[in-house]
């Protein structure tokens, strides 16, 4: 649902959520970006940090040097000085994957579970290739980073080629670093060995959290993925795999990103001529905030 | 130099934490119990640092231990501080109180015991532990593998990098703070919370229970999140279709976003609330039932396994008070004697 009205949720003395909404959609997460933005241009003295999500943009604000009402207050005022989103800054990142390796299965085979690509095919209808080929046909939009360093959510841009499939019931007590996992439609990557529910269907040789911070893609920290950011798989092969691996390891890699600009406006448009209503509105719920 | 003779349950290097890494899922990470360690830090005649994730100034770094046991041997000589739970440390077999600071000259060995009030204790020495500043900080990130000595907890064998001494130990030494300020550690430990922007989602009867309730410290706690065990909480019914279909069908998933840095307080299921603590997550997708309030993370950092906490609600302007009386606290001379 988007809401009429952004609403402020105050959390604690130190930090403050603007919404717009509490769905999962990329236009809603236009706005959240564009506010990011124009915050990050003009930001007003003690706000510490931002941190934006899918339908959120969390505010870190030093509550000794302003107060929340004036942090609200200019929020409100560049909330009402943006008109719709018509473009925002956006990288457009390949990141190689093997699909249905040997990683994901043996995680799937350590926690008694059916090799999770066979899981997702069969929840969709799909045959494992036909997972393999819908991932990577289209780009997926990056709508915020975090969990865990490096890890990032993002969703596919073509309605008709968005799948998943559902988290684990008992998340596992490990996975391996860089397996591309589901969890629902969100597409994401364990950047590092963690705990994780997610189904696992792939691997990348590439490396989405690194503190060497070892190319020009890492310019901003040691995070590969930025909120943002359309992220376009493309499937190799065993060989290929460990070549890049083996360039990765060794700091010479050359990550494929590229600058650019995305027109957010025409997309909008776009989504809307394929029956997709960028906006979903629930008058009736009783559901919103408090 | 300090060498590491054993690292005790685990020890790690923190300061005051790394500001501006949560859009990176970088959490503070940072002294769990920030009042402890800047006390600590002060006694030792170091920089103390700002409040954890809002002061930007990390401070000189300590060591935070988890019950304590660490060994260590100055390989020069040293002013140190201890504060925190006491682990009843002692220096080749002579005790050193807690809260207070002394010399440990070259070859002698400080000792830690296990603390038996309190789960943290911290060590300062003048100078600080000179580790490499990552993104701002020496904290250390073990599940990132990053910050304090090569991002891991210390080991046996380790040496402990000491910062140039600015002040003389027969200054520093000796000093002890004020006893009317030293905390007790007392159960049911209080912490203040302000209401979360889900606690609209829990019944009436479930936020009610949520404050009457002791809560009991699951002993899978750290740094993470320290989960608490008691009755569970139950939501109201109503819930759209939509939110089934982005967030899940458990009636505590929320569409996923940002919680406060720290102190956010989930209910996964309306079972075992968590609180998320210096190395959390920097987005969740459950309710947030209430927010401890930024200058009580400190009590949480010292509640032990099994040991009781209440929660008390308070407004945002108290809290924001709170922390500025910590603040001043934390500011005035007169409070190391």
């Amino acid at each position: 649902m988007i809401y009429d009205e952004p609403v402020f949720k105050t959390l604690g003395d130190t930090a403050i959520n603007v919404e717009f909404g509490d769905e999962t959609s990329i236009p809603l997460n236009f706005r959240i970006l564009a506010l990011d933005l124009a915050l990050r241009e003009n930001a007003p003295k003690g706000l510490v940090e931002t941190n934006p999500q899918v339908r959120t943009l969390g505010l870190v604000f030093d509550p000794l040097s302003t107060t929340r009402a004036r942090i609200v207050a200019h929020v409100r005022e560049l909330i009402a000085a943006q008109g719709a989103v018509t473009m925002l800054p956006s990288r457009r990142v390949v990141i190689p994957a093997l699909y249905d390796d040997p990683w994901s299965r043996e995680c799937a085979e350590a926690f008694g579970v059916r090799n999770n690509i066979e899981y997702i095919a069969a929840f969709n209808g799909m045959t494992v290739p036909q997972v393999i080929e819908t991932h990577t046909a289209c780009d997926y939009w990056v709508t915020g980073v975090g969990f865990v360093p490096g890890a990032f959510m993002s969703y596919a841009m073509e309605p008709a080629k968005r799948f998943g499939a559902p988290l684990y019931r008992t998340p596992r007590t490990w996975t391996h670093a860089r397996l591309l996992n589901f969890g629902g439609t969100t597409s994401t990557i364990y950047p590092i060995r963690v705990p994780g529910g997610g189904q696992l269907f792939g691997r990348t040789p590439i490396e989405i959290f690194d503190p060497r911070e070892p190319s020009p893609a890492f310019a901003d920290g040691p995070v590969l993925a930025r909120a943002g950011d359309r992220h376009r798989y493309e499937s190799i092969g065993r060989d290929e795999y460990d070549a890049i691996r083996a360039e990765v390891e060794a700091g010479t890699y050359e990550y494929r990103v590229e600058d650019g600009t995305f027109d957010c406006a025409g997309y909008v448009v776009w989504l809307e001529a394929q029956g997709e209503p960028a906006e979903k509105r629930d008058p009736e719920s009783t559901w919103g905030p408090a | 130099m300090l060498e590491v003779l054993d690292g005790g349950l685990r020890t790690t290097v923190q300061d005051m934490g790394r500001c501006g890494g949560q859009a990176l899922g970088i959490p503070p990470s940072g002294a769990q119990d920030g009042f402890a360690l800047r006390i600590a830090n002060l006694l030792a005649g170091n920089p103390p640092g700002g409040p954890l994730v809002v002061g930007g100034e990390p401070g000189a770094a300590g060591l935070e231990m988890t019950l304590g046991r660490l060994r260590l041997r100055a390989l020069e000589d040293h002013v140190l501080a201890l504060a925190g739970a006491d682990t009843g440390a002692t220096i080749d077999g002579g005790p050193v109180p807690c809260w207070s600071s002394f010399v440990l000259r070259a070859g002698q060995t400080l000792a830690c015991g296990l603390a038996l009030s309190g789960a943290r204790a911290y060590l300062a020495v003048h100078g600080g532990i000179d580790v490499p500043l990552y993104r701002g900080s020496r904290a250390t990130h073990v599940g990132g593998g990053f910050g304090g000595l090569e991002g891991r907890a210390l080991q046996p064998g380790d040496r402990l990098p000491v910062g140039r001494a600015t002040a003389s130990a027969e200054a520093l030494a000796g000093r002890r703070l004020r006893p009317d300020l030293v905390p007790r550690y007392e159960t049911p430990h209080e912490v203040r919370v302000v209401a979360g922007p889900e606690a609209h989602l829990f019944t009436a009867d479930s936020v009610e229970t949520f404050y009457a309730t002791p809560w009991k410290l699951n002993p899978k706690a750290d740094r993470t999140g320290m989960r608490f065990i008691g009755p569970a909480l139950s939501f109201r019914p109503e819930r759209p279709g939509y939110l089934v279909e982005d967030a899940g069908l458990d009636p505590s998933n929320i569409v996923i976003d940002p919680g406060a840095p720290v102190g956010t307080i989930q209910v996964p299921s309306g079972v075992e609330p968590i609180v998320l603590c210096v190395d959390s997550p920097s987005i969740g997708g459950y309710t947030r039932i209430a927010i401890v309030i930024s200058s009580d993370m400190s009590r949480v950092g010292q509640v032990r396994p099994f040991e009781e906490t209440r929660f008390v609600r308070i407004s945002h302007e108290d809290a924001v008070a709170a922390l500025a009386e910590q603040e001043a606290l934390l500011a005035d001379p007169a409070i190391l004697v």
